[in-house]
């Protein structure tokens, strides 16, 4: 699924900590994942508006995020506020960088284009223990397929836990699927590291697949 | 005992591991800059004198010389770091510290060239050292994903160790050659925790924020 199309999972919410970035690729596009000192997570397009420097590469500065190269702070809105070389220019309206939707459910940060679309609803937001995204050598389809999933984003059961898998395309032949435990009481760290390692085994499983085929 | 002598070179990530270790063990060296490229001086006869394998770094000291980059940490570690906080004397730790230490000569050789071949034409494979470089990096992120379960943020034990700044280069530099960080979520958030170091100090392709 593309951005424009509906909801995508971009990262677990405990991967992006308070005052870092990360770079993200959702069907090709680059989104830069980061999250102000204040806790608030945003979306945008991974790109400064002056000379193309994935912002991803930047730092956060409070509710700002600079670029690495030329330290352009832009806010919450995208809005360019400060010109390093410019201290005193009043920065134009028109340098602003190009945002998405966001919100935080069951654990995972969800972005879209999308003026209407829904955020998945698999019950109430009560509790989630996270487990891990997982990077793969194969589309996102093949994913689906392998776990019987209805939808980029499903609950399954798996030994016995119910576990959230959100699957994010990242090219033709990457994904990244996000993994939740949900269920009110935390999980212990033992069934974390069980489902990290089903994450595992599942990656080698879908690899192997895709070399024979 | 005189200050050893480090011969090294600026952009080289292996002379990088051990300026890094001394800067966080504040130990002073006296630093002579070998011209790796274009120069190639590491293969020529005054340096082959000292190290005939033609590899940077070498650490000279007291009439020792040393080549290998796991050598001179460990060596480093022994003589200036008595705790030893960054190589642990019990077995099972130190086990674990020179696990990683191996790692980092053999499995992230592929990593280590593929830099070389991006950024100074070295010979190879551009698309099979990438690969085997994010197969490496895909190893170490699954480790520190059940390591941080159990709250850990270092490769092995509670505190850093010869293991994460031998491992550190490679991944902070690896959009040197094209592999990105997206992939590696638990990488990322422990090469924030070993800026955070004390002493910690850069190189370039790994930008100082402050």
């Amino acid at each position: 699924m593309r951005l424009e199309e509906g909801w995508v999972p971009v990262a677990l919410s405990s991967s992006i900590e308070a005052g870092t970035s990360a770079g993200a690729v959702v069907s090709g596009s680059e989104i830069v994942v980061w999250r102000d000192t204040g806790g608030t997570a945003h979306v945008w397009e991974d790109r400064c508006p002056h000379r193309g420097m994935r912002l991803s590469f930047g730092f956060v500065r409070g509710d700002h995020i600079a670029c690495l190269y030329h330290g352009w702070q832009y806010d919450a809105a995208g809005q360019c506020r400060y010109i390093p070389a410019h201290p005193k220019l009043d920065v134009p309206q028109t340098i602003k960088v190009p945002l998405y939707r966001v919100a935080e459910k069951y654990g995972i940060v969800w972005a879209t284009a999308s003026a209407d679309a829904l955020l998945p609803d698999f019950g109430a937001d009560t509790g989630f223990t996270p487990v891990r995204s997982v990077s793969i050598d194969c589309a996102a389809f093949a994913v689906q397929t392998e776990l019987g999933l209805e939808g980029p984003a499903a609950v399954i059961t798996v030994d016995g836990d119910t576990l959230l898998v959100a699957v994010q395309a990242v090219t033709s032949d990457r994904t990244c699927a996000h993994l939740v435990l949900l269920g009110a009481e935390p999980h212990p760290v033992a069934r974390q590291k069980h489902h990290a390692r089903w994450a595992e085994a599942l990656r080698f499983r879908l690899e192997t697949t895709s070399e024979v085929a | 005992m005189a200050q050893p002598t480090l011969y090294h070179y600026e952009l080289d990530e292996a002379s990088y591991r051990v300026r890094l270790l001394l800067s966080l063990l504040r130990c002073n060296v006296d630093p002579v800059a070998v011209d790796m490229f274009p120069g190639q001086e590491q293969l020529k006869p005054a340096m082959l004198a000292l190290n005939p394998q033609g590899t940077l770094p070498v650490l000279k000291h007291d009439g020792l010389v040393l080549h290998g980059t796991a050598a001179i940490l460990m060596y480093l570690a022994k003589a200036y770091d008595p705790a030893g906080r960054f190589l642990p004397e019990a077995p099972a730790e130190f086990g674990a510290v020179v696990t990683w230490l191996g790692f980092s000569e053999i499995a992230l050789a592929p990593a280590f060239q593929a830099r070389l071949n991006a950024m100074f034409a070295a010979p190879g494979d551009a698309d099979a050292l990438r690969r085997r470089a994010r197969a490496a990096f895909r190893t170490m992120d699954d480790h520190m994903t059940l390591r941080h379960f159990d709250g850990q943020d270092w490769f092995c034990g509670d505190g850093a160790t010869l293991a994460d700044l031998a491992l550190f280069p490679s991944f902070a530099l690896s959009r040197d050659y094209g592999v990105d960080h997206d992939a590696f979520p638990a990488l990322r958030r422990w090469i924030r925790r070993v800026r955070a170091l004390d002493g910690f100090i850069t190189m370039p392709g790994i930008p100082d924020y402050h």
